[in-house]
């Protein structure tokens, strides 16, 4: 049966067997390709001369690829419209579930992200104060409504005790007021029973820090003679040996004096997510540097002389002009 | 005059070779039907053997085949074997077939093409890459045949308008194509 227009046998165009028909050619590189199929199939699969050969044209090769894949991209969607639009409903429903399962797992790793961030940031704070700490994580809140504190997973097992500091990743947080074989409760800056020495980190005005039931936090004891302006960062004095010197606590947000009063009233907005925090340092010691040195315990005792002499010489005023009937 | 200008002929050859390989390379496994990809190894074959034939066709054919292989994970030297072989039938009347017989090359195109396919997953099919044949039929060979076949439509309408002259009229003295009907044209059904 002829296969052309005229037929492959017998046809005039048909040259078979003249010298340009590619017979003999054909031959040649058809025992070539065979050769090739049969060394390619005898290669072994951990590499050869062919692999390399693949290789190194899958690397010349890859730009192209490459473009390819940027040209077409635009056009990758088409194949999904028509896809949903002949999809049944069985497979809207698996799409759905999928859809599900990977919002779940979106949002369980955005989860694991922020608490790498959160760790991160700890260890930069450990690293930054040079601080000997362990890291815990906040395992509950506040048992009652008598108290700001939190319960954290590590205790005497873990080296902690009664009285140690605890830092989140933006500054104290509170202090270990129980302390068990796994777990530990910390007192919060915020609570109203704390008091932690701070000072206001630009002037060096040493003060307390107070926490009030309504969570707040007042810097007590500043002297009116001092220097405090909104926006002053507060840190640790390091004076008690609890918290190490200069760890920071928070910012002032108003400053304010009432007549002949001896000492500010501060407010203070604290650093530390007391409310949120997840992951914490428990400073398991200090070292010498991070106490209070003898001149900040000199120059703390001299603001108190200070304020104690302007109260005596204000009372002493106050004894002359009662004296006078002023 | 025509003259025979066998450099101009291996350029443009050459260019065809290269656009077919950049398009196998980026475009081809971008686009799908099922697990099919565009086979433009077979297209270049093809229309090289369909317009110049002979000895070129077949070269070309071992060549394209060689690329082929080497840009994919299939056995190599199986599509070099295939389309050695299959060049060598398309191109045996060593003439323009494109442009004087359009229809009768696409299907004669067609016919050699699924052969070639087919005969290519098979011997996949053998070699033990894939494990159903229906699989290698129907998700394989039939959206590669069939994209291939699209794949080559433009080339075939534009080797039978003039454009692919070059590629025929350079052939030593062939003179003005004059087109004749053939036993696969389609025009006459």
């Amino acid at each position: 049966m002829p296969l052309g227009g005229n037929g492959l046998k017998g046809a005039p165009g048909v040259r078979r067997n003249e010298p340009n028909s590619g017979m003999r050619l054909m031959i040649v590189l058809t025992a070539v390709s065979v050769v090739l199929f049969t060394f390619g199939a005898r290669e072994s699969s951990s590499g050869g001369v062919f692999t390399t050969i693949r290789g190194a044209v899958s690397v010349v090769t890859t730009p192209v690829r490459y473009l390819g894949v940027a040209i077409t991209a635009p056009f990758q969607g088409l194949g999904n419209v028509f896809s949903n639009l002949t999809a049944n409903q069985e497979t809207l429903s698996d799409l759905k579930a999928e859809n599900e399962k990977l919002k779940a797992e979106n949002s369980k790793l955005q989860e694991s992200q922020k608490t790498a961030e959160r760790l991160e940031s700890l260890l930069a704070l450990q690293s930054t104060y040079n601080l000997t700490s362990v890291a815990a994580r906040v395992i509950s809140g506040p048992t009652d409504s008598w108290s700001q504190s939190v319960t954290i997973d590590k205790g005497t097992t873990s080296g902690l005790a009664v009285g140690m500091a605890v830092t989140d990743s933006n500054g104290v947080l509170g202090q270990i007021t129980e302390c068990g074989a796994t777990s530990a409760t910390v007192r919060l800056i915020t609570d109203e029973n704390s008091g932690v020495s701070c000072m206001i980190q630009s002037t060096r005005a040493q003060g307390m820090l107070q926490g009030s039931a309504d969570g707040s936090l007042q810097l007590t004891l500043v002297s009116v003679d001092q220097t405090v302006k909104v926006g002053d960062n507060v840190v640790t004095s390091g004076l008690g040996g609890v918290y190490p010197k200069g760890l920071p606590v928070g910012k002032v947000t108003s400053v304010s004096k009432s007549d002949g009063a001896l000492y500010y009233d501060i407010d203070v907005q604290p650093l530390a997510s007391t409310s949120t925090a997840e992951e914490v340092l428990v400073i398991t010691s200090l070292d010498e540097d991070q106490k209070a040195s003898s001149e900040d315990i000199s120059s703390a005792d001299a603001q108190d002389t200070t304020t104690s002499a302007s109260s005596a010489s204000s009372d002493s005023s106050a004894d002359s002009s009662a004296s006078t009937g002023e | 005059m025509q003259v025979n200008d066998s450099n101009r002929r291996r350029r443009s050859i050459g260019r065809l070779g290269l656009a077919c390989l950049v398009l196998q390379l980026a475009l081809a496994p971008n686009i799908g039907i099922a697990d099919g990809r565009i086979n433009f190894a077979l297209v270049f074959a093809a229309y090289v053997a369909l317009t110049t034939g002979g000895r070129t066709g077949v070269l070309c054919g071992f060549l394209g085949g060689l690329a082929f292989d080497l840009c994919t994970t299939g056995p190599f030297g199986l599509m070099t074997l295939l389309l050695t072989v299959g060049s060598f039938v398309l191109g045996m009347e060593d003439r323009n077939r494109i442009a004087e017989d359009l229809s009768g090359s696409i299907t004669i195109f067609m016919i050699v093409s699924f052969i070639v396919t087919l005969v290519y997953h098979l011997a996949m099919f053998l070699v033990g890459q894939a494990s159903s044949f229906y699989d290698v039929f129907v998700l394989r060979t039939l959206p590669t045949f069939g994209l291939t076949a699209v794949a080559f439509l433009p080339f075939a309408l534009v080797g039978s308008h003039g454009s692919g002259a070059p590629l025929s009229s350079i052939r030593g003295g062939a003179g003005p194509v004059r087109r004749r009907p053939g036993k696969f044209d389609l025009g006459n059904l």
